[in-house]
């Protein structure tokens, strides 16, 4: 088939579907170091196309590419785990696990989606969509501090959440314990511990940031107004450890009912992998107010955003994480990186 | 101009991973040649190279590559890098360690790094193979950086986190010595106060054997007489591959650190044939301008010298070519200078060559002894006049000059001196 074959010494046709895509021998090959139960469920996968595979496929892909110390934390089934932060994969790392996601599920990811893939729910869910042929969810939001300062009825000193982001179907933040929130000087008398209390208000902060983030249905030109939500109730609450300075709080809401005026959430404090509060739910009240003229924005939250786009010359998204300028370097010892892109 | 020195060394080589196996094998002869198993085929003509030792960095994923003990790398590190890159990071810990720098002091914006290297051809070979046969987007995402020329200092000034300048040279078997040459112009224009120079190469068979087809290399099936520089009977190079890493520094960060240099490097100087693609002009007119130039910015004559480290790599040519440079600018002190050629020992590591001997020359002045030039059964009547020295002998040695040459009829002397 002379019109198929590149000619010698010129460019090669571009190739849109993988000659050997098909070939399980050569499936079984590129996932050659993940576990078996892994290759054996991707095997099953291209054969049945059962898209209930696809998740753990996706775990034992990324296992692959998460250094020994840290792949326990995949068996925990946190689903909230994030790439970089809590798994130490840069996005050149993620780069090479979404290849290896392609090649399974025989689809491609484009680089603007890749970018809004932060957590391994965010790939779940993503590749889930894709595999059944649904739209994919709209893309979570990031927002720093000066975003939630922004945005938030409540400020310091009495805002305790550092960072978050908000999709359609939960809200997740960090807050480091300082050591200098004003409470802890009487709380206790020589022992500064975080106050079950105050957690559970920053659980609540969250909820608000999800409800004014406006994944809850409005009346037509209405949206839900910051002054009008206040904390109603909490049940099922237990406290599990003893969170202190210097501890971070990784925060997550999800929303179980909505229904004006009230917003019920389930929420959860960890502290890396440890379980510090857990809630199974936290009720707000909420009202809608008229939506503002579209001339007054607020500072636009960036869209997180995945460095994927290597296509910047030689800097191709950044460097790797982790490495501490020699063979010794600390696994996980570095800052947590954010993926640094020039549009960014 | 403030004055620079070599402070500190690393070697992964054919001839020892360190420099006190390297400083042994150049006083006992002890050569790393050997019958290279991936030539062991009826097609390949050659049969002989010099690997490095330790390091198996064949496979194709580089989690399949074996690596001493000592250097624990992990694979986000690793994945970006070729062989050479591998080596050239072992090799600049090493030389870190030697010259006693903190991290404080490598990651800083008064050092810099020059590195020089072909690049890792297999990685290159393989990643437009699997672009040609799976598409573009099933590439590895770090198989540009892994691959191409420059690769060896992207993967070291990102992983030792190096802030000022670095770039890299090309001028095939010249381009580490050209390497130095400018990191020494860095310190000596006050630019830098210490750079990192590192040559090195992957030294397998997709660096190595191409040079079959130029008739370049030795076809002699005898690891123990394949490289023999100015012997009568040379039939062309042995390639090695490896890495050395030199740390440059100036007189003020020697002092303030306290450290104790090797030697100090005093100048140095290039010249072009402007003759020939890959043949070495036959009179050694380049090479000879370039030995002159290193001496006068040195401010030294040939009667300071004491022993040249010839580039003489075992073709018939090129040695020729260097015999008639040495004898016109060494004039009536070609007798007494002694010259070798330590490539007889560790075969030819082309972008490592020049780092590599101006390690050597840098151990010969510090230790005081003149490496010998090895396999010379039956000395080549063009090295007559020349003191060519068969044995490794002790001697208090005064200047020290290292040549190079590459393609193009690129030529690069550099001068040492004793500190």
């Amino acid at each position: 088939m002379p019109d198929q074959a590149p000619s010698p010494g010129g460019p090669a046709a571009p190739v849109s579907r993988p000659a050997a895509a098909d070939n399980e021998a050569a499936l079984r090959d590129s996932l050659k170091r993940c576990s078996s139960a892994t290759v054996e469920a991707a095997v099953a996968y291209r054969k049945r196309h059962n898209p209930e595979l696809l998740p753990s496929i996706i775990i034992g892909i990324v296992e692959r590419f998460v250094e020994p110390d840290l792949r326990a934390r995949l068996g925990s089934g946190d689903d909230d785990l994030r790439f970089v932060e809590d798994l130490g994969i840069d996005s050149l790392t993620m780069m090479e696990i979404v290849m290896l996601v392609e090649e399974v599920a025989q689809l491609q990811i484009p680089n603007e989606d890749l970018r809004s893939l932060r957590t391994l729910s965010d790939v779940k869910t993503y590749i889930d969509c894709r595999a059944r042929g649904l739209p994919p969810p709209k893309p979570s939001k990031f927002f720093s501090i000066e975003h939630l300062v922004a945005l938030m009825p409540i400020q310091p000193p009495f805002l305790f959440l550092n960072e978050a982001s908000v999709s359609s179907a939960s809200a997740s933040a960090k807050y480091r314990i300082t050591g200098q929130e004003f409470f802890l000087q009487g709380h206790f008398k020589n022992n500064p511990v975080m106050p079950a209390s105050i957690m559970l208000e920053a659980l609540g902060q969250l909820g608000v940031l999800f409800l004014l983030e406006g994944h809850v249905v409005a009346e037509p030109g209405k949206v839900v107004g910051p002054g009008t939500i206040y904390f109603t109730g909490c049940e099922g609450v237990r406290a599990h450890r003893v969170c202190k300075p210097g501890d971070v709080l990784t925060l997550s809401v999800r929303p179980k009912r909505m229904k004006l005026p009230l917003a019920t959430f389930e929420g959860s404090i960890r502290v890396g992998q440890e379980k510090a509060v857990l809630a199974e739910e936290i009720t707000l009240t909420y009202g809608y107010v008229e939506a503002p003229p579209p001339e007054a924005p607020l500072p636009a939250p960036a869209t997180t955003t995945h460095g994927t786009n290597g296509s910047h010359g030689s800097h191709a998204a950044n460097g790797s994480a982790g490495t501490n300028g020699s063979a010794h370097g600390t696994p996980g010892g570095s800052a947590p990186e954010h993926f640094n892109l020039p549009e960014n | 101009m403030p004055k620079v020195f070599i402070t500190g060394i690393g070697f992964i080589t054919s001839i020892g991973n360190d420099a006190a196996a390297v400083g042994e094998s150049l006083r006992t002869l002890r050569h790393g040649m050997v019958r290279y198993p991936p030539f062991d085929r009826p097609e390949v003509p050659v049969k002989v190279a010099a690997p490095v030792r330790e390091f198996s960095t064949d496979a194709a994923e580089c989690e399949d590559w074996t690596l001493p003990e000592r250097y624990r790398i992990r694979r986000e590190v690793l994945r970006s890098m070729g062989p050479c890159s591998l080596y050239a990071h072992c090799a600049l810990l090493q030389a870190i360690a030697d010259a006693k720098l903190a991290e404080a002091d490598v990651s800083d914006d008064g050092t810099g790094l020059y590195a020089a290297s072909a690049g890792s051809p297999a990685i290159l070979t393989r990643l437009v193979n699997r672009m040609h046969e799976q598409g573009a987007m099933r590439c590895p995402p770090l198989g540009v950086v892994a691959s191409i020329a420059g690769t060896v200092q992207f993967n070291l000034v990102a992983h030792f986190k190096i802030k000022g300048a670095s770039t890299g040279f090309s001028s095939a078997c010249a381009s580490s010595s050209h390497a130095a040459g400018f990191a020494y112009d860095e310190i000596a224009l006050g630019r830098q106060r210490r750079m990192l120079v590192v040559g090195a190469e992957d030294g397998n068979v997709e660096t190595i054997l191409p040079f079959a087809g130029m008739r370049a290399l030795s076809l002699n099936p005898d690891p123990d007489t394949a490289s023999r520089p100015f012997d009568v009977a040379r039939d062309g190079f042995v390639g090695t591959g490896g890495a050395t890493v030199l740390v440059l520094e100036s007189e003020a960060e020697v002092k303030r650190r306290g450290v104790t240099p090797y030697c100090e490097m005093l100048g140095w100087g290039q010249a072009s044939d402007g003759h020939n693609v890959a043949i070495s002009h036959p009179e050694g007119d380049g090479l000879a301008r370039a030995m002159r130039r290193a001496l006068a910015a040195a401010g030294c004559t040939a009667a300071g010298v004491d022993y040249v480290n010839a580039h003489a790599t075992s073709t018939p040519i090129g040695d020729i070519s260097e015999c008639r440079a040495l004898l016109a600018v060494l004039g009536s002190e070609a007798s007494r200078i002694a010259v070798s050629s330590t490539k007889a020992l560790t075969g030819h590591g082309l972008s490592l060559a020049g780092a590599m001997e101006t390690g050597f020359c840098a151990l010969a002045l510090r230790d005081g002894f003149v490496p010998g030039s090895a396999h010379i059964r039956q000395l080549d009547p063009a090295a007559a006049g020349l003191n060519i020295r068969r044995e490794t002998r002790p001697a208090a040695l005064r200047v020290v000059l290292n040549n190079s040459s590459g393609f193009g009829g690129a030529n690069v002397c550099l001068v040492l001196q004793r500190a």
